[in-house]
């Protein structure tokens, strides 16, 4: 056989085994065998040197070409084999995207919280500061200094915690307002969040509850301007069309006080159990400072006016998520709190 | 309190709608309901009993014979107060009583042709023993819904607010309605002549007593009381229990004035109105004795208390049937007496609650002669004595509200002229003047009624406060704050919530019992009336709470639990605000996986180092660095426990709770505690300090983050291994390779592996770093000669591992 056949021969070998080529290791083989260094064409090209130069040059010519030519065909196959082995390699690593993940999940909010932080964060972004006091409290400042006299009436109105060290667990968040006009002057605006306690026994009250409470003292704050907070509260909390009322009442440290009522937000004022049947639900307490209460804190009422109001937590929470028993909101059965995800 | 319409209007020419009375009664101040009284029942009239004789075969049951007029009817009854002669009601077949249709009865072998009904089976009271008895100037044979007035009349039921006795009557509410709707009020006085035959002695040894009016009337016929004296009682929620007992209710609801009938046979000698003895005792009205204390004023003879002032009546002295000769009382005592006395010894009468708010001392011999006049009527006798104790009789204070001050408050003007026009409406007697308008305060708003500010409140709440227009105030900016510790305890709650734990709130009052299953001192606050025993110490620590809500939910299997709170606990003179934290059980529930040679589980549980992972991470935001030593809280792991400081402040903890402690609490082994110390709350308004054992103190004096130039030379590592005593707490060693050359940017455990014989061999990447220039391999290799002389030093029996 001469050299041209031969290296004609060679070809359709080397073609015919990359076209059967499997993998890239396959492939890389018949690199190695054909055109390495010790590879067929290389032995091929070793006689050469037997032939004429002419020959020679034409079969160096034909050899070159050929080389060029297979080399070509790998990188075309090599190109394909690669991507088939990235296939392999991605089918390989398929999984089960919707098998449960492996991370911790955020934890959430307990509802009477939230909605503290939330009714707080309105107030906030209405300029009012948040101030805070400690729960166990003097009865001067529970009481006393907030125009309720020892054996009045009024202090029946909160059932009290007595405690063993002569003071009294905070029947509501107000005593901060007394403390709050005892070191800073006018104008104040604060609300005060924070736990009270009651020694309420039956079941639609909680000894343990919260409260918010807002006070703002100024020159010339009226009783309309605490329309126009309440009123912008409300409407923020329950939405633009809630209905609202203010009904005269009494409190020992507001005169005039009222009480505000809200449309029933759970039967739209046609009247339900939750109502009562009337329609409204009682939702804050508020009215003018009174001015024994001004007095107490050396606060002169000729030239100062305020307002304040408070209103409980629980009750707007349970409204809000429909909790239809207040003790499910410290019982801390996990089933209960894990219910309430995504909020503040 | 129950106030029927019809007996309001009485006092006022009204015909409004029930309904209407009662909104607006809301609207201005006064809390009210309005229901019918009864509803109408067919088939139902009244009947005299002729005969009652026991039922021959069944126990406890009365065969009755009863007549309309014309028709005669047998009825059984089980009824114990059933009486010959007596007027009853008759539900006749036909009629529905509580849902059931009346329908011939046989009990044995005889036949029940209807049923004699109850106040509780006629729909007006919730529970009532024995049948109605109606008095005998009831007629016989007319429909019963006629007599009853079931099903007509309006009842409102009202709520005052404590400074509003004046409204605790049929009197004072018709005053209240007559001044919302404009409507002046009607009145028929009595016409009462009281003979001056006996003296009456009586006596006031206190000053709590500022009026009494005694008056004595002989010859009196105890018996039952008409009919509409009677039916408004039941309409007011009364019981009737006999004319001369009656009446004081009867004129106690419609005037507001209290009143008590002794019966004279029984006084020795004069009243005296004075303090009870220490220790005296009184056996009241309704049978129990009660022990007294001299602050406490009691109404008595020469010999003995007769009644507790102003609170109830004591049964010595009681109109029983046989009495025919009375001492009737009309009091005003001191408010505040009334109530210590009413709060101490735990009554609370109608008398009481009206005295505690205030009686109209000037309408006493009014409401006093309407009662007598009505005992005239009803009893017969004559009235033969009178006295009237009352030393300083009631002057009027005047009270000036200047217009001004209306729009300094409300924000609205509201003229002089409405002014008085509201105030004499309210029967205030009231004037204008240049600037405003004067008042007289009447005695039954006394209490109420002292400042100009009262006034404005009165004009306002009658005008309503729906009709103010709403403004919106100029807050101050002057007044503002950003509330950072506010917003410090927000970041933090959000951190956890973040973080995989679930936020609740305990009660802050806790038992003593868990205080010694934590071998902890109880606390010393205590709340002295606890409601639960198990809710009365003061907890000083939140982690005896939590543990309370892992027990909880162990009763519902749920175990794995990941919770935190952010709350107070109660220290002698402040308070803390913490965070606790209790995870325990799994924070991830995975599955487990294996393909091929690949295998391992999703699950992750609470360890240790992970619980102290979660306050670390926490740590990392705040940018604060900590310290752990082992902890000695007698509830943690004594291995497993670690107190956490910052700069030798203790500010913390976290550990794995004591086996024997899960034990007992029946939780999990695997359960963590941990508590930080977030805020600290003074109690005293004048402890300005700031501790600063606190995170937000400690975060808000750490200093500014400032920017530092990123490095500009490369760094060098080194690993290096000792072995040193298997008990080294490996932070002092990190500290210690830490501080020995400046030239240390970062140190890193990596490896960790016990060899036996107590030593363990602990690998660290160490990076070093000069600022200024390139290390070369003889200067690191010079610093490491350095720094593990120096950890030679000071550790015993450290050894560097080559290799
Ligand atoms: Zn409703």
């Amino acid at each position: 056989m001469d050299l041209k056949q031969e290296l004609e021969s060679l070809k359709d070998e080397v073609i015919a085994q990359i076209n059967n080529a499997q993998d890239l290791e396959g492939l890389n083989k018949i690199r190695v065998e054909f055109l390495g260094k010790k590879g067929k064409l290389k032995s091929i090209l070793k006689t050469l040197g037997k032939l004429s130069p002419e020959e020679r040059k034409e079969i160096g010519q034909i050899a070159n070409k050929l080389k060029d030519t297979l080399e070509q065909l790998i990188k075309e196959k090599e190109t394909v084999l690669k991507e088939k082995a990235l296939e392999q390699q991605l089918k390989n690593e398929q999984l089960d995207i919707t098998l449960p993940s492996k991370w911790i999940k955020a934890g959430s909010s307990h509802p009477v919280i939230s909605t503290l932080i939330e009714i707080t964060e309105i107030f906030k972004s209405m300029g009012f500061s948040v101030k805070e006091g400690p729960e166990i409290e003097d009865e001067k400042y529970n009481f006393d200094m907030l125009n309720i006299p020892k054996d009045h009436p009024a202090r029946d109105m909160q059932d009290t915690f007595f405690l063993n060290n002569g003071k009294v667990l905070r029947t509501h968040t107000s005593p901060v307002q007394i403390r709050t006009m005892l070191k800073q002057k006018p104008p104040i605006s604060i609300v005060a969040p924070g736990r009270v306690y009651r020694k309420d026994a039956d079941p639609t009250h909680s000894p343990m509850f919260h409260q918010i409470e807002g006070l703002l003292v100024d020159k010339n704050v009226t009783f309309k301007d605490l329309k126009g907070v309440l009123q912008i509260f409300l409407e923020s909390v329950f939405g633009k069309d809630i209905p609202i009322r203010f009904r005269p009442s009494y409190f020992p440290f507001t005169e005039p006080s009222a009480e505000v009522d809200i449309g029933c937000t759970v039967c739209g004022g046609e009247g339900c159990r939750v109502c009562k049947g009337t329609g409204w639900l009682e939702i804050l307490g508020c009215g003018m400072v009174d001015p024994n209460v001004f007095k107490a804190v050396n606060i002169d009422p000729d030239i100062y006016s305020g307002f304040a109001f408070g209103l409980g937590i629980e009750r707007i929470a349970m409204l809000k998520y429909r909790i239809t028993d207040i003790r499910l909101l410290f019982t801390n059965d996990i089933r209960f709190n894990k219910q309430f995800k995504g909020i503040r | 309190m129950k106030a029927p319409y019809s007996w309001i209007k009485e006092f006022l020419d009204i015909d409004l709608p029930a309904e209407k009375v009662a909104e607006k009664l809301n609207e201005t101040g006064i809390e009210t309901t309005v229901s019918k009284f009864g509803e109408y029942i067919p088939n139902i009239i009244t009947v005299k009993i002729l005969d009652v004789k026991k039922h021959p075969e069944k126990d406890k049951l009365f065969i009755c014979k009863a007549t309309d007029g014309t028709k005669e009817y047998e009825v059984i009854t089980g009824a114990s107060n059933v009486e010959e002669g007596k007027i009853a009601v008759l539900a006749k077949e036909g009629a529905v009583i509580q849902g059931k249709e009346i329908k011939p009865v046989n009990f044995g072998s005889f036949k029940s042709e209807g049923m004699f009904l109850s106040l509780e089976e006629l729909g007006i009271e919730e529970s009532s023993e024995g049948i109605l008895l109606l008095p005998d100037d009831v007629s016989v044979g007319v429909d019963a819904n006629d007599v009853l007035d079931l099903g007509k009349d309006d009842i409102f039921e009202i709520e005052i607010t404590p400074n509003r006795g004046d409204a605790l009557s049929i009197r004072g509410l018709a005053r209240e309605i007559g001044a919302i709707f404009g409507i002046k009020r009607k009145e028929k006085f009595p016409l009462v002549s009281i003979a001056e035959e006996i003296p009456v002695n009586i006596e006031a040894l206190t000053d709590k007593v500022y009026r009494y009016r005694g008056i004595i009337v002989k010859d009196v016929h105890v018996k039952e009381s008409p009919w509409d004296i009677q039916l408004k009682l039941i309409k007011s929620g009364h019981s009737p229990i006999n004319n001369i007992v009656d009446i004081t209710n009867y004129i106690l609801l419609q005037e507001g004035q209290p009143l008590h009938a002794f019966d004279l046979s029984k006084i020795k000698g004069k009243i005296i109105i004075r303090n009870a003895k220490d220790g005296e005792k009184i056996e009241t009205l309704d049978g129990e004795e009660k022990e007294l204390s001299s602050a406490d004023i009691v109404i008595a003879d020469e010999e003995k208390p007769l009644a507790i002032a102003g609170v109830i009546g004591g049964n010595n002295s009681k109109i029983e049937e046989n009495t025919t000769e009375i001492l009737l009382e009309a009091a005003v005592f001191d408010n505040i007496s009334v109530r210590k006395t009413a709060k101490r010894l735990a009554i609370n009468t109608d008398s009481s609650y009206r005295f505690e708010r205030g009686v109209d001392i000037e309408n006493l011999p009014n409401a006093q002669d309407k009662a007598l006049e009505l005992i005239l009527k009803t009893a017969g006798g004559k009235a033969l004595g009178e006295k009237d104790l009352y030393t300083k009789p009631y002057t009027p204070k005047e009270v000036k509200l200047k217009e001004i001050t209306t729009k300094r408050i409300l924000g609205e003007l509201i003229s002089k002229d409405e002014s008085a026009e509201i105030l004499n409406r309210l029967e205030i007697p009231t004037k204008t003047v240049e600037d405003g308008v004067i008042s007289k305060i009447p005695a039954f708003r006394a209490l109420d009624l002292e400042r100009e500010i009262d006034l404005v409140e009165e004009v306002g709440r009658v005008k309503g406060f729906n009709n103010l227009k709403t403004t919106y105030p100029s807050v101050s900016i002057e007044g503002f704050d950003k509330s950072d510790e506010y917003l410090f305890q927000l970041r933090t709650r959000d951190f956890f919530k973040d973080n995989g734990l679930y936020e609740v709130v305990t009660y802050t009052f806790v038992s003593e019992d868990i205080y010694n299953i934590f071998d902890l001192p109880v606390p010393e606050i205590r709340i002295e009336n606890y409601l639960l025993k198990i809710q009365s110490v003061m907890r000083d620590n939140l982690a005896v709470s939590l543990v309370g809500v892992l027990q909880e939910n162990m009763k519902f299997q749920n175990k794995d639990l990941s919770i935190f709170e952010i709350s107070s606990t109660f220290f002698k003179d402040f308070e803390e605000i913490r965070a606790g934290i209790l995870l325990s059980g799994k924070f991830i529930d995975g599955f487990y996986y294996k393909k091929g040679k690949e295998e391992f589980s999703t699950s992750e549980k609470w360890d240790f180092l992970k619980a102290k992972g979660i306050f670390d991470s926490y740590f990392s935001l705040l940018g604060i660095e900590v310290e752990y030593k082992i902890s000695e809280l007698p509830y943690l792991h004594p291995y497993q426990s670690a107190d956490i400081y910052v700069d030798e402040k203790k500010i913390g903890y976290i550990g794995k709770i004591h086996p024997k402690k899960a034990s007992t609490l029946k939780v999990p082994q695997d359960t963590f505690l941990g508590e930080l110390k977030l805020r600290y709350i003074s109690r005293d308004i004048e402890d300005t300090r700031h501790p600063e054992d606190y995170l937000y103190e400690i975060y808000k004096n750490k200093p500014a983050v400032v920017f530092k130039e990123l490095p500009k030379f490369p760094a060098v590592k080194r690993d290096l291994a000792f072995v040193v005593d298997e008990t080294l707490e490996l932070d002092k060693l990190i500290k210690e390779l830490k501080r020995s050359s400046k030239l240390i940017e970062e140190v890193k455990l990596f490896d960790i592996y016990f060899i036996g014989e107590g030593k363990k061999s602990v690998a660290f990447n160490l990076t070093f770093r000069d600022e200024n220039k390139s290390l070369s391999d003889e200067e690191v290799n010079e610093i490491v000669k350095n720094i593990v002389d120096n950890l030679k030093t000071k550790f015993k029996g450290l050894q560097l591992r080559e290799g």
